[in-house]
């Protein structure tokens, strides 16, 4: 490569993501379902949430009802699973630490997926993407693969190539492919297989001749700009090079809602992180309510800055919540979970939490039924706004979902064991 | 840092909370000749696992390591960042299932061995043909 060396040293992003991580997840520890369709389904053994690539090559789709399916599994030798959430939020958990352990620059994106910034040549970091492959999978036993590109939008494209394109090997350095290959895949591709380009707004672009991620690459920002948004400007700088999209914000997925936050000043006491979980905590309280969901899992982590490479550390930790809640208390004390593992004199540059195994909130009791009003007065005024503006019901306090929504009881008929949470339901290993 | 004791005036003027919250206050007492060198109880997690993150726990279904001291009903700490040699006690996937044996590397081939004389070894043909799901580095027994 003729690039100076100035050139070569940019910062690079870095998309790395689980294979069907679900289905992943299970196999790790029931190598049986290796090689074999798998389905895991949604809450309440709904609707089919991941599928193997053998799941996907019967022509099982996204969503899926499982009634439909079930008939004709046997024939098909297809397993289905519900969702294991205590299981998947320890492994992603697992998953994230050892990333931290590549990059100084850890952005946790979903349950599954993160961006870590990285430095070096071409080559170095093809074996960097390399490694951070074999060691996941090695470690705690899940398949990832690696994008590497100049930004997230096309990290995350580079990423989609690693996966269908076997040549790669499951590592994709965007800089490393010549640009007639990369000019190929991106004709071939359409403008809704990038990230954050919707349905509706596809019409909108193929209107315009824009069909291509090609035809958006090309496309001028600023005509972008004043027939769309920011937002899409920002994907198409992030095609041509420029990397545009820096922080995390809210959001909510297929399946969980994230809340992290990169601090202006470090934080680094225990005690500092506490109160940014317990924002966060009510945060997610809030946000549940309003779209009349409970989790029953919540990750917490926390990690350092990237221009603070000495002292890395990126904790990490999942709670299986004893009941499905949007209650503020629980997601508070929860998320303090990750407080034993806060190292008081770190430099904290980021935190969030993330909640997951998401579920209706069902018909949950007025909360004039609880007769503890809670000691902390600010959840009480929370819990009135919310009510207020959301209607009865939308959240409640304390047991409220174990006493007032039998809904939480789900039908998971088929879920593995919760392999790295209880002792009871340890993985077994044969001694014959 | 050690704490000076010693005959100390005290301001009478001073209020009970501003004697408590100076640093000198904390001498009040008899100091433990030990606190310099305490630094905590002794923690099993910290002791049994040195790569949280890579380590999980599984519980053993059979007697085939008695000789190795691990029983059916054991749980044995296992660390997947381990490189397997010879004579690691593993656990390997065999036809789809978990299983722990001890590996022996020799130049003839791989085998998985039985720790008890009524369980047969397993040949591998190749160490590429194996499986190692990790590498057992303790063993909890209840005696």
């Amino acid at each position: 490569m003729g690039a100076p060396a100035a050139m070569r040293q940019l910062p690079q992003i870095a998309h790395v993501d689980v294979n069907c991580f679900y289905a992943s997840a299970e196999r790790a520890f029931n190598p049986a379902l290796e090689g074999r369709p798998v389905v895991v389904l949604s809450n309440n053994d709904g609707c089919a949430v991941t599928r193997s690539p053998e799941a996907k090559r019967l022509g099982i789709a996204m969503g899926d009802p499982w009634f439909k399916l079930a008939p004709r599994a046997k024939e098909w030798g297809l397993v289905a699973l519900s969702s294991n959430y205590e299981l998947y939020g320890d492994i992603s958990a697992r998953v994230m630490e050892l990333l931290g352990r590549y990059s100084a620059w850890l952005e946790v994106y979903s349950i599954d997926e993160a961006f870590l910034g990285v430095k070096g040549t071409p080559e170095e970091l093809l074996t960097l993407g390399r490694a951070m492959k074999t060691t996941v999978r090695r470690n705690v036993g899940v398949p990832v693969c690696v994008g590497i590109a100049p930004t997230k939008t096309l990290a995350k494209l580079a990423n989609k190539w690693a996966k269908n394109n076997p040549a790669f090997d499951g590592v994709c350095h965007w800089d490393a492919v010549p640009a007639t290959d990369r000019e190929t895949l991106m004709r071939r591709l359409s403008v809704i297989e990038i990230w954050g380009v919707a349905t509706r707004l596809t019409k909108r672009l193929n209107a315009l001749g824009i069909h291509s991620i090609l035809d958006l690459s090309r496309a001028d920002p600023v005509m972008i700009r004043d027939r769309f948004s920011v937002v899409m400007m920002r994907t198409v700088l992030e095609l041509q090079g420029t990397p545009c999209i820096s922080m995390e914000e809210e959001r909510i997925g297929r399946d969980q809602l994230i809340f992290s936050r990169s601090f202006a000043t470090p934080i680094t006491t225990a005690a500092g992180i506490r109160q940014v979980m317990s924002v966060y905590g009510q945060q997610a309280s809030a946000r549940l309510a309003k779209h009349g969901l409970q989790a029953k899992v919540l990750t917490a982590f926390a990690g350092t800055s990237h221009f603070n490479p000495n002292d890395t550390s990126y904790p990490t930790v999942s709670v299986a919540l004893p009941m499905p809640t949007a209650d503020p208390v629980i997601l508070t004390k929860a998320a303090h979970a990750l407080l034993p593992r806060i190292v008081d004199g770190i430099r904290y540059a980021r935190a969030g939490i993330m909640v997951t195994d998401l579920r209706p909130s069902g018909n949950q009791a007025p909360l004039s039924l609880f007769e503890n009003p809670h000691e902390e007065r600010h959840i009480g005024t929370l819990l009135e706004d919310v009510t207020k503006k959301y209607g009865r019901g939308s959240i409640g306090l304390g047991h409220g979902g174990i006493r007032g929504g039998p809904d939480w009881t789900m039908k998971r008929d088929m879920l593995s064991p919760r392999y790295t949470t209880h002792w009871d339901e340890l993985p077994l290993v044969k001694a014959a | 840092m050690g704490v000076i004791v010693g005959p100390r005036v005290i301001d009478a003027g001073a209020s009970l909370l501003s004697v408590l919250v100076s640093p000198v206050a904390v001498a009040a007492g008899y100091p433990s000749p030990a606190q310099d060198y305490f630094e905590g109880r002794l923690d099993l997690n910290a002791h049994l696992i040195k790569d949280v993150t890579s380590t999980y726990v599984v519980r053993v279904s059979g007697e085939s390591m008695a000789g190795a001291g691990i029983s059916d009903g054991d749980e044995l700490i296992v660390n997947r960042a381990l490189e397997p040699v010879d004579g690691s006690v593993v656990v390997a996937v065999l036809d789809g299932e978990l299983t722990v044996k001890r590996l022996r590397i020799t130049p003839t081939g791989v085998v998985l061995q039985a720790e008890n004389p009524a369980y047969p070894d397993i040949v591998v043909p190749s160490l590429s043909d194996l499986l190692v799901w990790g590498v057992v580095t303790r063993c909890l027994h209840v005696v």
